[in-house]
């Protein structure tokens, strides 16, 4: 386990291969509630609790149940449900605290479960940190910081976005682009420009 | 502070003429380095800088025509558009390249979002950058200048591995290099600059600042002794015996690639770059950090469009947490 | 039977989950890029709503509030593992080309956002249309975005190529390109809308 291994897996789930930006994960919420900040960021911390704590269980699954049985193949089936389950946790959660935002996510807090991003870091996850079937030395605190830092990438796409889209507010696009479509294509430069991380070595 | 025009976009009211002027005048302060790159690279530079142009008038009038707005082609902009396009191709693309691309960044770099003074993103780069990934092969192929022979840029020869070979400081500062039509002549290209500083038409805040950290950066992190056949060459042998002796060789990459044309002429663009001083700092250091971790570690060898782009996303952001204090208050 | 007309329209036009509902991006964009891999994985979704709408809409009485989404889950994965194996046994070649997104139907936002908003709302009929109304919507768009993705990005349409001596513009048969080919087909929608009224 080492401090690089950490600054690696920070620069490369913020920036490098942004989830949102580069991996083109998670963009139905993404094109959906960027459209102001402050509802943006509620979702960015909601989509980072669950892959945190995705990232955490399906570990221990992977590790501990699958392996050992030589259940691997049920890898994608048993992570979903405990993305399941855990988002059904945070709806409720969500709920109690502030109908307002619970009404206002709608349909799109229940797809958090669906949300690309969180299977995805998940797998990402095992694929990255288990060699042969075997967890690498330090795995479980890689994997926990991955968790953490693909929700980190989310957020900095939703900000990025729900910023330029507060902007455009205040202007007047033409009628045919307003709100989705410009949004998209406002994704489309963004994940543009992105590109330019393509390649990369350390 | 005599002719500072306020650094301050829609929506706030403002005379269309005093922007049209700003625009006009950094199309003028960019004449010497086309020139330079016509010079340079033939008369096939010639044609992309005047095909860029007139399909960027020609799109801009189509697109306002159709959606009933003011034809404002005669305000510089979609020009200015044009113009940077083509200065960030290389010289011998196929006609319709730059048309394809200039097209696209006043359509959607710029109509798109209702006008100018409403875009995010740079429009030459948003077009730039969109005929980077349609047609890489015509975007990466460079001819050497005043030949005909293929060449690869030296920061392309640097990504590869390879030796530079023979170019020293002097050619890259007066351009004898491969490279796109506007971003080769440093000569050219700051003359321009040092005229749009004076008459206060941009702020050295973004550039400087952007140039300083890409150097300080590649001097930390970057290539040593980059033009070895430099210390043989008793013209240049006091500066290059001295920077060789460092650490990494910012002088050279920062007069290698298109980061003058960058940092004086695309970050400043008013529109999308932060409206405070602190903003534009901010600005500055963020371009430069990606650009230079790009051309050290990512696959391309140049980052300056794709850094600009990711900072123009974040202006918004950085407008937002650096607002200036209003008088009075706490 | 005017009425389940209407609601199979709905998931179509009014309520298309690609450009009006704004769901399963993910999978759009990945396998837009081609006609033909657009049809299949059309009918492959198709397919998983119909039976997870109809089976959700029938169950929908017994399956507890607190636990319906993890329910939901289940009734879809086991349609997306029949249609799996469906592929794999009779058309290999179209499995091996949507690749992971065969398997990745179980998180297609389209068919739990159905089960969420429709299915467990409404009675069996009417989820069986929604739920195919919904598929053909997202099968037409599909084919929509890949005919503009494949013939301006590969030059080609169904494989076959159409213009000779035609550069395509690589960026089309990317993700970058789908995202503006949505955008501008959303905003030409749009115009057509406007004018519409």
């Amino acid at each position: 386990m080492n401090a690089t291994q950490f600054l690696t897996i920070f620069i490369s789930a913020v920036f490098i291969y942004n989830v949102i930006l580069s991996r083109f994960l998670g963009l139905c919420s993404f094109v959906a509630i960027s459209k102001e900040t402050k509802p943006a960021l509620a979702m960015s911390l909601s989509v980072m609790f669950v892959t945190t704590m995705a990232s955490i269980i399906t570990w221990f699954i992977y590790r501990f149940l699958l392996i050992p049985f030589g259940l691997t193949y049920l890898r994608t089936i048993s992570f979903i449900l405990v993305i399941a389950t855990f988002v059904q946790f945070v709806e409720m959660v969500i709920k109690k605290i502030s109908p307002p935002m619970y009404r206002f996510f709608g349909i799109y807090l229940p797809l958090i479960t669906v949300n690309c991003a969180v299977l995805g870091v998940a797998v990402l996850n095992v694929d990255m940190f288990f060699v042969n079937g075997k967890a690498v030395p330090g795995s479980f605190y890689y994997s926990l910081f991955q968790g953490i830092c693909v929700g980190l990438g989310y957020t900095l796409a939703m900000l990025l976005m729900s910023g330029i889209r507060e902007r455009l507010d205040l202007c007047n696009v033409p009628e045919a682009v307003k709100d989705f479509p410009l949004a998209f294509i406002i994704a489309s430069i963004m994940s543009l420009s992105f590109l330019g991380f393509n390649g990369f070595r350390f | 502070m005599r002719n500072r025009f306020i650094v301050s976009v829609s929506p706030h009211l403002h005379k269309d003429e005093s922007v049209s002027k700003i625009m006009w005048m950094v199309v003028l302060s960019l004449i010497p380095a086309g020139i330079a790159g016509v010079f340079i690279f033939g008369v096939s530079a010639f044609w992309v800088i005047i095909l860029g142009v007139i399909s960027a008038l020609a799109t801009e009038a189509t697109l306002q025509r159709l959606t009933k707005r003011k034809i404002t082609i005669l305000d510089g902009s979609a020009v200015l558009t044009g113009l940077l396009l083509a200065y960030n191709l290389p010289p011998h693309v196929p006609f319709w390249l730059p048309i394809v691309g200039s097209c696209f960044a006043i359509a959607i770099g710029k109509q798109v979002f209702g006008g100018l003074g409403q875009n995010i993103f740079n429009p030459a780069l948003v077009g730039r950058v969109f005929l980077m990934a349609s047609w890489p092969k015509y975007m990466t192929t460079f001819l050497k200048p005043f030949d005909a022979v293929t060449s690869a840029t030296p920061l392309a020869l640097l990504k590869e591995g390879k030796l530079i070979g023979n170019i020293s400081y002097l050619d890259l500062f007066l351009g004898k290099r491969g490279g796109c039509i506007g971003e080769v002549c440093i000569l050219a290209l700051l003359l321009g600059a040092l005229f749009l500083l004076i008459r206060g038409y941009i702020s050295w805040h973004i550039p400087i600042t952007y140039i300083f950290t890409v150097g300080l950066f590649t001097y930390i992190f970057g290539a040593k002794g980059l033009l070895t056949p430099l210390e043989i060459s008793t013209a240049q042998s006091g500066i290059a015996k001295f920077l060789t002796g460092l650490s990494g060789n910012w002088l050279f990459y920062i007069l290698s690639g298109g980061l003058i044309l960058g940092a004086f002429f695309m970050a400043t663009d008013y529109v999308t770059s932060p409206l405070t001083r602190k903003g534009q700092i901010v600005f500055g250091i963020g371009c430069g950090l990606i650009t230079a971790i790009i051309r050290l570690w990512g696959g391309y060898p140049e980052g300056v469009s794709y850094a600009i782009l990711m900072m123009n996303a974040a202006t918004p952001i950085i407008d937002r947490y650096t607002k200036n204090r209003i008088y009075g208050t706490k | 039977m005017k009425k389940f007309f209407s609601e199979f329209l709905r998931g179509i036009i009014k309520e298309n989950p690609t450009f009006v509902l704004v769901l399963g991006l993910c999978p759009t964009l990945a396998v837009s890029i081609s006609v033909i891999n657009g049809i299949g994985m059309g009918i492959a979704a198709t397919f998983v709503l119909l039976g997870s709408n109809i089976i959700i809409a029938m169950l929908k009485n017994i399956i507890p509030d607190r636990v319906r989404i993890p329910c939901y889950i289940v009734v879809i994965a086991t349609f997306v593992t029949i249609n799996e194996m469906v592929m794999k046994a009779y058309s290999p070649a179209l499995n091996r080309a949507l690749g992971i997104y065969v398997p990745l139907i179980v998180v297609n936002c389209i068919v739990l956002g159905r089960a969420e908003a429709y299915a467990s709302k409404n009675s069996v009929v009417n989820s069986l249309f929604d739920g195919l109304g919904m598929g053909v919507g997202f099968t037409l768009a599909l084919i929509l975005i890949s005919a503009i993705r494949e013939f301006l990005g590969a030059g080609t349409l169904l494989g076959h190529t159409m213009i000779k001596g035609f550069q395509p513009a690589f960026v089309l048969s990317m993700p970058s390109g789908a995202l503006l080919v949505i955008g501008l087909l959303l905003g030409f929608f749009n115009v057509l809308k406007s004018k519409k009224e």
